[in-house]
């Protein structure tokens, strides 16, 4: 399998990007549902802080992966598509993008507001990107969710068109960006 | 009585007279550079605390606090500082972790409402100045040295005097962090405390 993509199929590391990236938004869902019930503590502090890491990680991984796009050629669309069904699904894709990049960034800034700086695994502390405050705060987190619960739902509907592909159209588009698939 | 010592006496009296009547240089009671003793600027003085939670920085502030120190210039064995902070008005910009540190884990401030350093003796260092006395937090009270540089100014004609300086205290030592706040990966056993004081001169 190649590294890089081709006219017909998703590279390696394309794929690699898009599933660890899907793996991940998982994790900082559950992560985020377990933490919101607990009272503050040394339980909601750590899944708080494996979140945030974690939110850096996507942050760093779609900044790459946004690279890797530019490199890269794109397998294109499947000529049968009708005009809006292309509209449609370059819109998904771009709100994806955004998303990734805009929710775990809503995050760090909430959390500088907050006044709990983000650090990564313990490795290093990031800078903050707000001042304290608690209006600022309250608005951001709200941002996050939003943004967040949208994610899920465009994610959602990515998910959903790449199934009507595979068992409604019957092409490929599934098909390209799983590992050890072949033509 | 002949007429020169007469005169001699008269212009002695009259310069004395106008010594006497030049404004005092400071209106205030004076602690000048011979030192002295003094009291907190409130409005302009700093009490924070920065702790590492999750390998990120925090930072608080105690925002009520109370210093006084007797400053002997030329001598400052014979120093003495008290502070009293006001634990439970503690600030982190944060309302959850504000009740959290005064909880009964932490610094259980329905029980030790008040943070106390107490030196005896100030002694001079390389770069400035140490008060060694007696640390007291959530009612545990071990030797502490806290190093400090201190200026004296003279602003608008009144006297004051500015100290700074930082310590780091383990938060462990002083049993802040019971139970689950024992381990230290979450929160941090050092704590570093850090002030800025602007001092005036103790009313008499």
């Amino acid at each position: 399998m190649a590294l890089r993509n081709t006219t017909r199929r998703w590279g390696v590391i394309a794929q690699t990007f898009h599933w660890v990236i899907v793996a991940l938004v998982v994790v900082q869902v559950t992560l985020a549902e377990m933490a919101d019930d607990l009272p503050l503590g040394v339980r909601k502090l750590t899944l708080l802080a494996r979140h945030k890491s974690v939110g850096i990680t996507i942050l760093a991984l779609v900044i790459l992966r946004l690279l890797w796009r530019w490199l890269n050629e794109q397998p294109p669309l499947p000529e049968k598509l009708k005009r809006y069904e292309r509209l449609l699904a370059h819109l998904v894709h771009v709100a994806l993008y955004v998303l990734l990049f805009a929710v775990p960034l809503s995050g760090w800034m909430f959390s500088s507001a907050r006044g709990f700086p983000v650090s990564w695994f313990g490795f290093f502390q990031l800078p903050d990107l707000m001042p304290k405050s608690r209006p600022l705060y309250e608005a951001l987190l709200t941002t996050h969710h939003v943004l967040a619960w949208t994610l899920v739902v465009v994610a959602g509907l990515h998910g959903a068109a790449a199934l009507k592909h595979h068992f409604v159209h019957r092409d490929d588009v599934l098909k390209r960006m799983l590992p050890f698939t072949h033509h | 009585m002949r007429l020169p010592t007469l005169c001699l006496a008269l212009a002695a009296t009259l310069l004395a007279g106008a010594v006497r009547a030049a404004p005092a240089p400071a209106a205030q009671p004076t602690a000048s550079a011979a030192g002295g003793r003094f009291v907190l600027d409130p409005a302009r003085s700093s009490l924070q605390f920065t702790f590492l939670q999750a390998g990120a920085q925090n930072t608080g502030r105690f925002p009520r606090f109370t210093v006084a120190l007797d400053f002997p210039g030329a001598d400052p064995a014979g120093g003495r500082l008290e502070v009293a902070v006001d634990v439970a008005a503690l600030d982190t910009g944060d309302k959850d972790r504000d009740e959290l540190l005064r909880s009964e884990e932490l610094f259980a401030v329905a029980k030790f409402p008040q943070a106390r350093f107490s030196a005896s003796q100030v002694v001079k260092t390389a770069s400035g100045f140490e008060a060694d006395g007696k640390l007291t937090i959530r009612g545990v009270t071990r030797d502490a040295r806290v190093p400090f540089t201190f200026r004296e100014a003279t602003e608008g004609g009144a006297a004051a005097a500015y100290m700074a300086g930082k310590t780091v205290v383990r938060r462990l030592d002083f049993g802040v962090g019971q139970g689950e706040w024992q381990a230290t990966d979450q929160a941090g056993n050092d704590v570093t405390v850090s002030f800025s004081l602007r001092l005036t001169p103790a009313p008499r």
